[in-house]
């Protein structure tokens, strides 16, 4: 069995939970105060660039479909090893910071919402001995996890959206564009970090079982997750307005909105709950990606689980016991911005020259 | 001078009572041994010594073979090994003075009569179920397999106990690929004895997982055969009513022996039915615990004041409390299983309701939580088979959950639902058709259509043929 193949629709499924797993927790606050009411058109440009990147990739993705060659042997093949090793390194990077800026955004989420304060050692140690636990299993596993969970975690958005919904006046959002388009456009770039988060399938690339389709299941769930977050993200600035920038964590205050009174009990916790198995999931697989970065980096290519090298990837989410997250994501911003669009926005456009180039030289060196 | 397989066979059971020796003449000397104590009297009186008798100018003991027109089972002993193998499982052995032998079934039949089996009882449907003998059980198999379609493969495993294994499967819907890992897996097993079937069921669990059940096992040969319709493999082994059936899906859990015999819809109730209740049994100690200790306010204010009303008084933690309860039950369910049935009654009646009552009463216990622990501890038994797993996960999820509230519950459960997801045998996955789905698998997984409408076998396991009447 390859731990690492994954069908179209594990892969459409799982692309719709990393969309809406991470885009509810502190996203809408931070583009709330950099646009105002304007938030939800920065995520509009965003995925607009979004969706152009996935096109290219999933084209990568079926030109690579009997080929069934890794992103290592594309990039090594196509741009040579010294430069995939630097855009290994800065993809690593990305995956560790984003799982830590995941997973410090969930322990925001417990010692608010839930009122349960413990210290982050405790609340880390479970998250990495799940990831821990995620790469040994293999990412088919985790595909599959997934696809059986996407149901589950899709109603317990609908149900936190709906009551929501009902109350709120899309008339703030009116006028459109205030914050000027220049800003806004400016501001999807230099949020940018929050996007594409179809940068985990570049290091499933080979596993990738393409059947009948690829693109409709693929951006069914993008065209999904992306109006998912674009109307919540409408909901959280219309209801709350000028405060939105003060609220920290959208999703937990859009759910006080859900529930009627007390003595229904707090219902929408259960539900945000479940919801937020859609954040621990993105963090696996940021975990996952990360460890198939040093794979990649290191030239070798793990038949069986390299502990040492799992145990590493994982201990990065103890980062935000030694650094403040809110500081290391102004820095990542403020230095790392043109990196991570390398890989994030230029690589996936470059991806099918690179994939044919790769499959030539293969092919070549076979004959 | 080498010694001949007879003498061998003597030095082998010297001084053993039920050793038997006849010498016959039938125009040449010939021996002819058995094991009293393994073969019926009479029919090594009726198919072996009165054709003997009969016989005058036989030049070897193959002759003797061609002229003994009574009884079924006459064969070559091709080696001394498969003498020894053919003499202790109740064969009687002729042997001539050039080292030529010939075994004749003579294995007596002893054992219980085919009833009911007491794990398997139907409300409808066939009654029959399995017993300890081999032969019996692939009777009951080729009862309902009119087909020469249905093919075996016998083997031996255990260096003493010798123990027969037959592979069952039907040619032309199993995956002949499978079915030989299957047989080379059981070919390769070293082990002293096989007492039952659960021994053989270690070695043919690919990933040796042991914490959720792999392979499946029933009683009743109208599952086995319903199950090899499907392209699975049934594997019997003698001394053993439980016949194995491989690949296995966690869905087979969910599913009972009566479901295919019942409406559609009431059978879509019932599994529906046992899903939420396991679901449920697993998680509702760990959500009371840790709703109770961190996340009160989920719960509504009339049933909260309710709970701590009950549980003011208590001189436990939630979890304490629950764990106590938890585990008292799964005590009482260990002593009722190994009580004989009339105590048992007693037993139950003793755990539930005087000590359970005697708790409450004297403040050590809430009520709440006897009666989630006793929810939940109901909700396992949908699922008998893996009660004992479901307990000892739901003790896990509820000391997590405990620990660290509904992050502990929603890590554990992933956790579980990561591994489950992982699990991959012959070429099946363990969670299908749910993980990975396969629609067209969903027709008999926790729902069901009616059985007119199957016409596709199922996706989720290996088979060569696709259409249930092609």
């Amino acid at each position: 069995m390859d731990k690492n193949r994954v069908s179209a629709d594990q892969l459409a499924l799982m692309y719709f939970l990393l969309i809406a797993g991470g885009k509810f927790l502190t996203l809408p606050s931070i583009l709330a105060g950099d646009v105002g009411h304007d938030s939800w058109l920065v995520l509009c440009f965003s995925f607009l660039w979004d969706g152009i990147c996935l096109a290219f990739l999933l084209w990568a993705i079926k030109i690579n479909v009997n080929a069934r060659l890794d992103i290592a042997d594309i990039l090594n093949n196509s741009v040579s090893r010294p430069v995939g090793i630097a855009l290994f390194a800065i993809f690593f990077v990305i995956f560790v910071l984003r799982a830590d800026i995941l997973l410090s955004s969930c322990f925001k989420m417990f010692s608010v919402t839930f009122d349960v304060s413990t210290n982050w050692i405790v609340f880390a140690l479970p998250f990495a001995a799940l990831a821990f636990f995620a790469i040994g299993r293999g990412f088919n596993a985790i595909a599959r996890t997934s696809q059986l969970l996407f149901g589950l975690i899709a109603l317990s958005v609908v149900a936190l959206l709906v009551s929501p919904l009902t109350q709120t006046d899309f008339a703030e959002l009116l006028p459109i564009g205030q914050a000027g388009w220049g800003t806004i456009v400016k501001t999807s770039f230099t949020r940018s970090f929050w996007f594409s988060d179809y940068i985990f399938i570049y290091f499933v690339l080979d596993g990738i079982k393409v059947k009948k389709h690829l693109y409709l299941p693929v951006f069914t769930a993008f065209f999904a997750g992306a109006a998912l977050t674009v109307l919540l993200n409408a909901v959280f600035v219309a209801l709350f307005g000028h405060l939105a920038p003060n609220f920290d964590l959208a999703m937990s205050k859009i759910g006080i909105f859900s529930v009627a009174s007390t003595a229904n009990g707090r219902w929408d916790w259960l539900t945000l709950s479940v919801w937020l198995i859609s954040v621990i999931i993105k963090i696996i697989v940021y975990i996952f990606c990360a460890y198939k970065c040093i794979e990649k980096i290191f030239g070798a290519n793990f038949v069986k689980i390299n502990w040492f090298a799992a145990a590493f990837v994982t201990a990065t989410l103890a980062v935000p016991l030694f650094v403040n997250t809110d500081g290391l994501l102004n820095t990542v911003i403020k230095w790392g911005l043109i990196p991570f669009a390398v890989v994030q926005y230029a690589l996936p456009l470059l991806m099918p020259l690179f994939t044919r180039t790769a499959i030539d030289k293969t092919e070549a060196r076979y004959e | 001078m080498n010694k001949s397989w007879f003498d061998k066979l003597q030095t082998l059971y010297f001084g053993e009572d039920d050793f038997r020796v006849r010498e016959i003449n039938c125009g040449l000397p010939l021996r002819a041994v058995c094991l009293d104590t393994m073969c019926d009297d009479a029919k090594v009186s009726n198919f072996v010594l009165q054709p003997l008798a009969y016989i005058k100018r036989a030049k070897t003991v193959y002759d003797v073979q061609s002229k003994i027109a009574v009884g079924t089972g006459v064969h070559k002993v091709p080696n001394f090994y498969a003498a020894v193998s053919d003499f202790t499982n109740g064969y009687t052995l002729v042997f001539d003075e050039y080292n030529g032998c010939i075994a004749i079934d003579t294995r007596t039949v002893t054992g219980r009569s085919v009833i009911e089996p007491p794990t398997s009882m139907v409300m409808r449907g066939p009654r029959e179920g399995f017993v300890e003998d081999v032969k019996v059980n692939i009777t009951l198999l080729r009862k309902r397999l009119k087909t020469p379609n249905f093919k075996t493969v016998n083997l031996t495993v255990g260096k003493y106990t010798n123990t027969a294994v037959c592979v069952c499967y039907i040619d032309g819907i199993a995956q002949k690929k499978i079915v030989n890992d299957i047989v080379q897996r059981i070919d390769a097993i070293k082990i002293d004895g096989v007492l039952d079937s659960s021994y053989l069921a270690r070695y043919l669990d690919v990933h040796k997982t042991f914490v959720f059940r792999r392979v499946g096992v029933t009683e009743k040969p109208d599952i086995a055969v319903g199950k090899m319709l499907e392209g699975r493999v049934a594997v019997i082994v003698d001394g053993s009513p439980m016949v194995l059936t491989l690949p296995y899906l966690f869905v087979e859990d969910v599913q009972s022996p009566g479901d295919y015999y019942e409406n559609s819809a009431m059978t879509t109730l019932s599994r529906v039915l046992r899903f939420v209740s396991v679901i449920a049994s697993v998680l509702l100690p760990a959500l009371y615990v840790c709703l109770q200790t961190y996340n009160y306010q989920i719960i509504p204010l009339r049933f909260l004041i309710t709970v701590l009303n009950a549980s003011e008084a208590i001189p436990f933690s939630p979890l304490t409390e629950m764990l106590l309860v938890l585990i008292v039950f799964d005590i009482l369910r260990e002593a009722n299983l190994r009580m004989p049935s009339a105590v048992g009654i007693s037993l139950s009646l003793v755990g539930a309701i005087v000590l359970g009552d005697a708790a409450v009463q004297a403040g050590l216990l809430g009520a709440p939580a006897v009666m989630i622990g006793a929810l939940s501890g109901i909700g396992l038994f949908t699922l008998p088979d893996n009660t004992l797993i479901l307990s000892l996960l739901r003790l896990i999820v509820t000391l997590v959950g405990g620990l660290m509230g509904l992050l502990g519950v929603t890590l554990s459960t992933l956790c579980v639902i990561i591994y489950l997801a992982s699990m991959q045998d012959y070429k099946t996955p363990f969670l299908a058709p749910f993980a990975p789905d396969i629609p067209e698998d969903r027709q008999d997984a926790v729902t069901q259509i009616s059985v007119p409408s199957m016409t596709e076998r199922p996706h989720s396991v290996p088979n060569t043929n696709k259409k249930r009447r092609g």
